[in-house]
């Protein structure tokens, strides 16, 4: 595995800035919410420019980990602060840029304890962008949790639909996965005899069979579990429809958008790199409830009236696309789950964006309450629309192109999942366009007829990610051209 | 000579793409500016296209440019363009009737106030019908067909404050997305064992590698799709409802363009198909069913655009019976001459609708539709190219169909087909003698008077146009003809019967005759022979019930039935273990913490017997 030194520490700056920004805000009075705000924007926006510049500058041809810094923690234990970024987590880290400013600039309007909402905000994205780019076993734990704990107050505070107990079921769902990822690190990192917990070293012990094959079965299982629950994997996903629909709008689009990621990604990186008998053992499994998935959250997602409900079951069965890619075994199926993590976690958090205004206006997500928005809001409409456009799997926008070929990569590997997932794509259809019918289209209600549309400012975000939706949509190599680098080198390294 | 094909091609497809970002991002509100973006780009697509059918003219094979496309993927996939004949044929009627369409919206949608936002949509589906022409490989060709679907979905919706058409939108979207399913599954079955997705590689060698039954199914997966998108049997029920958009929307997607591009895609990879025989039998019993189940309904609508889009699927019908049956240019020569005749018959419909406020042609025969001269005309002549009344476009058509269909072993598809022509006559001319000999007419028809404004010219204008090449195009049947040749999969060896062109013309003035009787000469009742048997009226205005199941379907297997199972396994399964296993814990707590704390003063008694305990044991290990 390649590692390039970083001639700076782009990675290590991101976090930098992050934890900058949740000083900076700790140390402005709450009475001005205004400079909260603007510090909250300036902040996340410089860690969106380093995540592009990471993005552009990252060397295709060469591929394995670049902007690698490594430093010494706790030799004793084995345990060095390693960042670096392959074809797997860059998009990822992109996305996560993404979601975080445009998140901050979604939550512009909110007034109640600014200060302590976007504190804990930058917490919670500290962890997701410490995750993304640690390569040590014992950071990426420590991060999972950082990223995790934020989250309970998020929801409890400022949540809405039932807050208590979406914020409750959601942290020991989320804790009973760490309880399984720790055991699981701690085993691998005995069985390997290296006393270190780098990704690295452990992934070559794994590779070369140094870690039993038993041991790797053992291991993934518990850390597919962990993670898996993270990711929505059906039928651990209950948490995941109530969390969206109890957390604020910014922590909706970092939970489904970004969070979800994390369980996947988690899948990817631990899992199935370091444990790759384990995965071709587990597979099977993976596949099937993947596919359950995608067409379970589709059904399930048709009895909605709760726009945030709506959204939370069409993640479920996005998530299981992701989920059935990675459960290929193919470098199509690991290119279109990484393609499909970033489109999904773009296009819902445009969705959760838009629900975000429709509700902030209209003081309800209930879809029965609601009706012709269009011609009050025309533009605020054409963004949720686009949105729910991109989650029906239309060409031109993102996610096409990562159900695409994950779609044919299961259709290789096992026919009649693949069959089933395609299936899928007319029960999301049918749902989406229901929700959009509702909504969007039919009289104007007259109690909504004074609304005002969003306007230029409030419409950045928005803009921004239908942009990227639209932009990856037509030119979807810019991802695949990464993501190709760390796929094809790891799927032809399998131990044959 | 290469690069300007290029850059025509390029021109002619991507213009229009430029029109919709800049009307949606820059000019939704200058609805006039919109206007000219649009109507502008899709001009200068129709030169080009005219251009380069004009330098193709004479070329010995198809022109094709492609490049690698989503290499990075790990899927092999070319995308280009692919200029042969049939795709340059459509590319000119494409740009052709976008044109006159657009044109004539300038009337039709004058002061709307979505004006802008239905430029945009129009030239967002110029762009994607234009591309879907000249596309060089299925996955392209299914992309554009997406985005097709999608222009289609947003016109029918236009009017989305009526519930009828938000709920037509969807249905269309729906309907067809079913269909496509089982394109993209055939795409899928075409890529795993082909190994490529080019048309011209599927049309050549590469599909004789494959074995005969997986090349069966994906041509039946593939089918799927051309059902879905040309409304036939048993998807059909969408394209009616459809006409709750615009009647401009109406005559360009769902008559003359959109809903060809099923034929269009059965003509593309016709040499593909007809290597399984199996599966062609499949599509001529699908295209027959389509037909005649469509004509029935037509004959009992009161509603003018109903009955065009009844005749439309019906006409798809016989133009895939025609591929089918191996008669590959009648198949392409009838979706070419029906493209102008439906067009003009749903333009001149339109005129008639906008000017007199209703769909239903008794109505619009009692306020003096006759008054509008040039619509009148125009709309007699579509009306009988539809009819296969000769020397129009239409006839030439029929005709091949007919020839092709006379080639097959099985008279009974011959048989289906003249009824087809029959019926075809009948519910046409129904329409035509209600409009225009009605029992009675209110006298104060003033606003009957041709209109002479701006308007209700840039209405007219496309109409004359359309009007002239249907009296005009059936006689370059031969030039087509030879045109189409260069393609060499043309079915030559289709025998020239005459019997069935001369069974073909009686049977179509029978149908007119029949309809005289029955709607036109004085006197008549206006009351059709269907109308006077209720229960087979009643299953013709039902459609078959079509409807009725499918809805049935929906609701009962697809909202209550596993939707239903899938939530209450949430609620009640699922998260009910979860809540139990929570509340079992926190009741586990409960008890140990009541060991802990409540039992306190019971514990100097247990220490007290635990004492008690200890010295026994010991004292009596002593011993």
């Amino acid at each position: 595995m390649h590692m390039e030194p970083a001639n700076f520490p782009y990675l290590s700056a991101i976090l930098g800035t992050t934890v900058a920004g949740l000083i900076a805000i700790m140390l402005i009075p709450a009475e001005k919410k205004e400079l909260i705000r603007r510090v909250s924007a300036t902040f996340s926006g410089i860690t969106l420019v380093i995540s592009l510049l990471l993005f552009f500058a990252y060397d295709r041809s060469m591929g394995g980990f670049q902007f690698v810094e490594d430093y010494s923690w706790i030799p004793s234990l084995g345990i060095r602060y390693i960042n670096g970024v392959d074809g797997f987590s860059l998009p990822n880290l992109l996305l996560t840029g993404i979601v975080f400013f445009t998140g901050v600039l979604t939550m512009w309007e909110m007034e109640t304890r600014v200060k302590e909402f976007y504190a804990l905000y930058f917490l919670l994205v500290t962890g997701v962008f410490g995750l993304f780019m640690s390569l040590d076993l014992f950071f990426i734990f420590v991060w999972y949790d950082v990223s995790l704990f934020p989250m309970y107050l998020l929801i409890a505070v400022w949540g809405t639909t039932r807050k208590e107990y979406g914020a409750m079921k959601l942290t020991l769902y989320l804790l009973a996965g760490s309880a399984l990822i720790l055991p699981a690190v701690i085993f691998l990192y005995f069985k390997s005899g290296l006393g270190t917990f780098g990704f690295v070293p452990l992934m070559q012990s794994g590779m070369s069979g140094t870690i039993a094959p038993w041991e790797q079965k053992f291991a993934f299982i518990l850390l597919f579990l962990g993670f898996g629950i993270l990711a929505g994997v059906w039928p651990f996903h209950t948490w995941s429809p109530v969390g969206h629909a109890a957390a604020p709008h910014a922590v909706s689009m970092v939970h489904a958008g970004v969070l979800m990621k994390i369980g996947s990604f988690g899948v990817l990186r631990v899992a199935i790199m370091l444990c790759p008998v384990g995965w071709s053992y587990w597979a099977p499994l993976m596949a099937v409830l993947a596919a359950i998935g995608i067409i379970y959250g589709a059904f399930a997602g048709l009895r909605q009236t709760d726009l945030k409900y709506v959204i939370g079951y069409s993640s479920v069965s996005h998530m299981g696309v992701v989920g059935l890619g990675l459960s290929t075994m193919t470098v199509e199926g690991l290119n279109g789950a990484v393609f499909q993590m970033f489109a999904h976690g773009i296009m819902t958090a445009l969705l959760f964006s838009s629900i975000g205004y429709i509700y902030d206006r209209t003081h309800t997500k209930m879809v029965p309450e609601l009706g012709g928005l269009s011609r009050v809001m025309p533009v605020a409409s054409t963004f949720f629309i686009v949105a729910a456009l991109a989650s029906m799997g239309l060409p031109g926008l993102a996610n096409f192109w990562g159900e695409l070929v994950v779609f044919i990569a299961a259709f290789r590997t096992y026919p009649p999942l693949g069959v089933i997932a395609v299936l899928a794509l007319v029960v999301t259809a049918l749902f989406m366009l229901r929700v959009v019918q509702r909504t969007f289209y039919g009289p104007v209600d007259e109690k909504f007829s004074k609304l005002q549309d969003v306007s230029f400012f409030l419409g950045v975000p928005r803009m921004i990610l239908a942009a990227v939706l639209v932009i990856v949509g037509l030119y979807p190599s810019i991802l695949f051209d990464v993501i190709h680098t760390a796929s094809a080198p790891f799927i032809n390294g399998l131990p044959k | 000579m290469a690069y300007p094909t290029l850059a025509a091609l390029i021109m002619a497809t991507f213009l229009p793409f430029a029109a919709f970002l800049l009307i949606m991002i820059f000019t939704r509100m200058k609805p006039g500016l919109s206007a000219r973006l649009s109507i502008g780009s899709v001009a200068v697509s129709f030169v080009c296209s005219v251009v380069l059918l004009a330098q193709n003219w004479a070329a010995p094979g198809p022109v094709e440019y492609s490049t690698q496309f989503l290499a990075s993927s790990g899927l092999n996939v070319q995308v280009g363009f692919l200029a042969d004949q049939l795709g340059l044929l459509m590319l000119t009627i494409v740009a052709a009737i976008c044109l006159l369409v657009q044109i004539y919206s300038l009337g039709y949608m004058a002061g709307d106030p979505g004006f802008s936002r239905y430029y945009a949509f129009m030239s967002l589906f110029a762009w994607a019908m234009l591309s879907l022409s000249v596309s060089r490989s299925l996955l392209q060709i299914y992309v554009f067909w997406e985005l097709v679907g999608l222009s289609s979905y947003l016109l029918i919706g236009f009017w989305y404050e009526k519930f009828s058409a938000s709920q037509a939108g969807k249905k269309a979207f729906v309907m067809t997305r079913a269909g496509d399913v089982a394109f993209f599954l055939g795409i899928f079955v075409v890529l795993l064992n082909a190994g490529n997705l080019g048309v011209l590689e599927l049309n050549g060698p590469t599909a004789t590698r494959m074995p005969h039954e997986v090349l069966t199914l994906s041509a039946l997966l593939i089918f799927g799709g051309i059902v879905g998108k040309s409304a036939q049997f048993p998807l059909m029920t969408w394209l009616p409802d459809a006409m709750e958009g615009p009647t401009p929307v109406s005559a360009l997607l769902h008559s003359a363009t959109m809903v060809a591009a099923g034929v269009f895609l059965f003509a593309r990879l016709f040499p593909f198909f007809s290597l399984s025989p199996e599966a062609m039998g499949v599509f001529l019993a699908i295209g027959t069913i389509s037909m005649l189940l469509a004509s029935t309904m037509a004959m009992v609508s009161r509603d003018i655009k109903r009955v065009w889009a009844y005749s439309t699927i019906s006409q798809l019908g016989l133009m895939i019976m025609g591929l089918a049956a191996g008669g590959y240019f009648a198949g392409v020569f009838h979706l070419t001459t029906h493209a102008g005749f439906k067009a003009l018959l749903f333009l001149c419909s339109g005129v008639f609708i906008h000017h007199f406020g209703t769909n239903d042609f008794y109505e619009l025969g009692r306020s003096g539709s006759r008054g509008l001269k040039i619509p009148t005309i125009s709309i007699v002549i579509a009306a009988a190219a539809l009819s296969g009344v000769p020397p129009l476009s239409g006839y030439f058509s029929k005709e091949s169909i007919m020839s092709a269909l006379a080639g097959l072993s099985n008279p009974m598809w011959l048989l289906a087909g003249l009824l087809g022509v029959f019926l075809t006559a009948y519910y046409s001319f129904r329409v035509m003698f209600v409009m225009f000999f009605p029992k009675s007419v209110e006298q104060e028809s003033g606003h009957a008077h041709a209109p002479d404004h701006a308007g209700y010219r840039a209405m007219t204008g496309p109409l004359v146009f359309l009007a002239t090449v249907t009296v005009l195009l059936g006689f370059f049947e031969a030039p087509i003809k030879n045109f189409l040749a260069g393609m060499l999969v043309i079915d030559l060896h289709a025998p020239e019967t005459n019997w069935s062109h001369i069974a073909a013309l009686v049977l179509s003035i029978a149908g007119l005759a029949l309809a005289w009787f029955e709607f036109g000469r004085r006197g008549a009742e206006q009351v059709g022979f269907v109308e006077k048997i209720p229960p087979l009226y009643r299953l013709f205005a039902e459609r078959w019930y079509l409807d009725h199941i499918y809805g049935l379907f929906v609701d009962r297997v697809i909202d209550r039935g596993i939707s239903w199972l899938c939530w209450q396994n949430d609620n009640k399964v699922i998260d009910g273990a979860i809540d139990e296993l929570a509340g079992g814990t926190v009741e586990g707590g409960r008890i140990s913490a009541f060991l802990q704390t409540v039992m306190i003063q019971y514990r100097l008694l247990a220490i007290f017997a635990v004492l008690v305990f200890l010295a026994f044991y010991f004292f009596f290990e002593k011993i």
